[in-house]
């Protein structure tokens, strides 16, 4: 820089006032942000208030928070303490909520992406702009196509609006929500087969005997209540059952860890139960009054013979005896719990008909410490997109497997399939809700491909994730802490407590800051510029939630007054409803050409030099939602490689050795991690946290931190039953990088 | 005696020019850092841009938006485009929140308790952000701010805001966006809020 005039000379001088163009003139064109207001003396003291009727959503559990607001802005977030749920107590990422709220990296403004597809570049363009542009391509694309044209990407409860919208109202039956297709959807399609009912998680572990956990690593996966119920049944003295591969956090309080060979799980259950049946070890009476089909099922799984699944699972026969003999020895009060991430090897579905066969082998339904759903409050209306009249073309129809005992939805692949061959039809648009398919779905080149052929693809979310940088309209939403819309409804998390039911809508804590927009305002402006304007269902998420709450007689205002949760009388969740049914063979499963009874089918194991890839929950980290978390990654901002201390000798790797890590298919980890070397995992299998390694460089902290499982599941295995996928048969090898 | 009485209101002048010139530019260099729309950011606006940087003598940073602006074929999309890369969103990474808290308190957070001082100083001065879609701790409201303020030529305010809440933060931000503003138009904006914000030797 050339020797300037110093600012005050500058000013003396003034020489600009002479200028051709004043700048006052230029100036008075725009109004200034600031404007005069009443003084308040310096150091007045602004009082720290507590909000009421904040819900977490920091992972699904939905805790229930106060918020404590100065001056309009979130300092702390805590455990509402009127809670019977999580009480006071929240987690860290429930604390953490603070810094997604004030994240600078955070979407603030509706944006087009006037670069390319993967590699955007942003212009902040307004909402008027961003919902025309959105609604006349989306309906250039209908227009042409069809609705069936249109694929849309859900997660969270602010998605569930828009996406009812466009699968009731517009038509297309082609959605994925990764909640179920890469997720739970397989275990509430298994249990609905066998029990008729999905089961969430509902064993009743503080009043429990015998809990059993298969893959369910609590302590590094934290859902406060549910937390609560496992420990509490731990200091009421159950026993612990773990099944893992691993040496997990629970594998640690274990009474019995099984290190099973990944893959095999289904054989264990097999000849656990086909042991307790030869034995007479099971809830005969139980089975008599509420089974159906057991004898063939018990005919059909008795070549499980507890050494044909102990050399299937590479475990001893006296350990697979001794789980057995303990859960008969307490049945019916025990927990056999259904999981919840289910999708591992594509044979899920018959892992998780197994888990629900077990629980009805030993009679563990509606008594103590066995599977109780809970009793909650009944009566909130509905209030949903109205089904048009168009008749959907399923793509299932046209597949060589139709999944028929598919999650609701479209399978993930026959979607993504369609799109990339343009067969049996095309899909060319795109809408992307607070989902991130890149690190959701595996094999990330075909999702890739998926979106690049696409007319258009419009994203919501609340921060960059890798999936925004595809977008061509980005619209930025209000976080769980900004808006209403989900209704938090339980009981108290103990059922050994007073009886008690619990209603807590979501209500902001803070007003929204920028532009960003709650998903019903969103919605609504998109069908109104569509042509769908009159069968908007609600006006507001005000209006919506209250017309909901109407049908219990209460009201936002109502509940606000009750320090944001209303508690009522509750039921005994105990005991069984005379309809109640096991289905241990099942017909529509035959009669559709899947096995009609728990089934084994063996997966593919690690080739010569590889170990199977396993992935898991960091105690601190909801997947790929926290990576840019500023105190979440201070706590844990990487993947470290779980690796056997008898491997790691034998391939030369030492503790804090740097590796990326390489698949089956050649493609290697854009990103590296250090080794963890560790008697606490088998030697055919590695281990890391989800969710990791993000692509997109706009999080300036998450940014290619730790390694992306899911760029290293390339191999697809999809569930035969239900279309979901199954995301641990990839294996990997490590490279040492320094 | 007499001599300094008759000094005074000489002075009084001299200053008010100078506070209300500062004044204006503090409100352009705010409008400058405002996200460019139709409504102010004009031919008229970098007319009146170009004839602050020749009356400063800067002929570097002249000739590069001259140069830019022979070359653009629509300046405005260009200003839009890259006021969204530096400050707003951008990939690759190359943001540079134009956010006080994010450089004072710490751990990169909007909404920061530097915010809360921010808002608290307005107010003990008897301003307020009003109808912005940004915290207050915005530089384009800081600024506004400073116009206000040199405005009604509140020297000794003005430059304890300087000091204590806006240099500190500033000079963090001046650093980034030396190695990420390389557009003419906000690298010369971000200089031209050095100049006139530093405290003279
Ligand atoms: S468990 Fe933690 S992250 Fe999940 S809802 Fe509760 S506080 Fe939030």
């Amino acid at each position: 820089m050339a020797i300037h005039l110093s600012r005050r000379n500058f000013l003396k001088t003034a020489s600009i006032a002479a200028a051709s163009v004043p700048l006052s003139k230029v100036v008075a064109k725009a109004e200034t942000g600031v404007a005069k207001a009443p003084l308040v003396p310096p150091g007045s003291f602004k009082d720290t208030d507590t909000v009421v009727g904040g819900v977490c959503e920091m992972c699904f559990w939905r805790c229930q928070l106060v918020g404590k607001v100065r001056d309009g802005r979130l300092v702390k977030i805590e455990g509402n303490p009127k809670s019977i749920d999580n009480g006071a107590s929240i987690c860290a990422r429930g604390n953490a909520g603070v810094k997604l709220l004030y994240d600078p990296d955070r979407l603030k403004y509706p944006m087009k992406n006037v670069g390319k597809r993967g590699a955007p570049k942003w212009q902040r363009i307004t909402w008027d702009e961003a919902l025309d542009t959105c609604a006349t391509k989306l309906k250039n694309v209908i227009d042409e196509h069809g609705p069936e044209s249109l694929a849309i990407f859900p997660h969270g409860a602010s998605a569930s609006y828009p996406f009812h919208f466009f699968e009731h109202t517009v038509g297309t039956p082609n959605v994925s929500e990764a909640s179920f297709f890469q997720c739970r959807g397989i275990r509430d399609m298994a249990y609905m087969a066998t029990i008729e009912q999905p089961p969430g998680e509902n064993v009743d572990m503080p009043n429990t005997k015998v809990i059993f956990l298969l893959g369910g690593h609590f302590g590094e996966n934290v859902h406060v209540s549910h937390l609560k119920r496992y420990l509490k049944g731990l200091e009421n003295g159950a026993k612990l059952v773990v099944v893992d591969p691993r040496f997990s956090a629970s594998a640690a309080k274990a009474d019995i860890w099984v290190p099973i060979r990944p893959g095999t799980d289904t054989a264990m259950l097999l000849a656990i139960m086909n042991y307790l049946i030869q034995n007479d070890k099971y809830a005969a009476d139980f089975v008599d009054e509420y089974g159906e089909g057991f004898e063939e099922f018990a005919e059909g799984i008795k070549e499980w013979t507890l050494e044909k699944a102990a050399a299937e699972c590479d475990i001893p026969v006296a350990q697979i005896k001794e789980v057995a003999d303990l859960l008969a020895a307490n049945m019916p009060n025990v927990a056999i719990h259904p999981g919840r991430h289910v999708s591992w090897y594509g044979n899920d579905f018959q892992r998780q008909r197994a888990l629900a066969c077990l629980t009805g082998v030993l009679g563990a339904f509606g008594v103590k410490g066995a599977f109780v759903p809970p009793k909650g409050p009944k009566g909130l209306k509905k209030v949903s997109w109205p089904h048009g009249d168009h008749d959907p073309d399923l793509l299932s129809d046209y597949a060589d497997n139709s999944h028929d005992f598919s999650p609701p939805g479209t399978p993930t692949d026959l979607i993504r399939d369609a799109a990339i061959t343009g067969k049996p039809y095309p899909i060319k648009g795109c809408v992307i809700w607070g989902q991130n398919p890149i690190q959701t779905i595996p094999n990330q080149e075909k999702t890739i491909k998926m979106l690049e052929q696409m007319d258009f693809v419009m994203c919501t979310d609340v921060m960059p994730t890798d999936i925004t940088m595809y977008a061509d309209i980005l619209l930025p939403e209000c976080s769980y802490l900004e808006r209403y819309d989900y209704i938090k409804t339980g009981t108290q998390w103990n059922f050994a407590d007073e009886h008690q039911q619990y209603i807590a809508p979501r209500m902001p804590l803070v007003d929204p800051e920028f532009e960003r927009k709650d998903g019903i305002w969103i919605t609504n402006e998109l069908a109104k510029r569509m042509g769908y304007g009159e069968f908007i269902p609600t006006k507001d998420q005000v209006e919506m939630v209250n017309t909901r709450l109407a049908g219990v007689g209460l009201s936002i205002d109502k509940i606000r007054a009750e320090d944001g949760i209303h508690i009522q009388p509750g039921k005994d969740p105990y005991g069984i409803s005379e309809d109640m049914t096991v289905i241990f063979y099942n017909e529509d499963l035959e009669d559709a050409g899947y096995p009609p009874i728990p089934t084994y089918i063996p997966v593919e194991r690690a080739p010569q030099g590889y170990m199977r890839l396993l992935y898991g929950r960091s105690p601190v980290h909801t997947f790929n939602r926290t990576q840019n978390n500023a105190w979440l990654m201070a706590a844990m901002d990487s993947t470290p490689v779980w690796l056997n201390d008898k491997v790691a000798s034998k391939l030369g790797f030492k503790e804090g050795d740097t590796v990326s890590l390489e698949n089956q298919d050649g493609v290697k980890s854009r990103t590296t991690a250090t080794v963890k070397v560790t008697p606490g995992i088998r030697e055919d299998a590695v281990y890391i946290y989800h969710g990791f390694g993000s692509i997109n460089p706009e999080l300036t902290i998450g940014h290619n931190k730790g390694i992306d499982d899911t760029s290293l599941i390339t191999k697809l295995a999809v569930d035969p039953e239900t279309g979901c996928h199954g995301m641990r048969n990839n294996f990997v090898k490590l490279v040492k990088v320094s | 005696m007499h001599s300094t009485e008759s000094q005074a209101p000489k002075l009084e002048t001299e200053l008010s020019t100078e506070a209300s010139l500062l004044s204006e530019i503090y409100g352009f260099l705010a409008l400058a850092m405002r996200y460019p729309d139709s409504s102010f950011l004009d031919g008229q606006f970098l007319d009146a841009y170009e004839a602050l940087l020749q009356s400063l003598e800067w002929k570097e940073e002249y000739a590069d938006m001259q140069k830019w602006r022979s070359q653009t074929g629509d300046f405005l999309n260009d200003l839009q485009i890259e006021y969204t890369q530096l400050f707003i969103n951008a990939s690759p990474g190359t943001t540079i929140p134009p956010y006080a808290s994010v450089y004072m308190d710490g751990d990169r957070s909007i909404q920061g308790k530097t915010t809360e001082k921010i808002k608290d100083f307005y107010r003990s001065c008897g301003y307020e952000v009003t109808s912005s879609t940004e915290p207050p701790d915005h530089i384009q409201h800081e600024l506004e701010f400073l116009a206000a303020l040199a405005g009604e030529n509140r020297r000794e305010e003005e430059t304890l805001f300087l000091h204590s809440l806006f240099r500190p933060w500033f000079i963090r931000f001046l650093k980034h966006s030396i190695q990420e503003a390389r557009h003419p138009f906000y690298r010369v904006s971000i200089q031209l809020i050095d100049f006139f914000t530093k405290e003279e030797q």
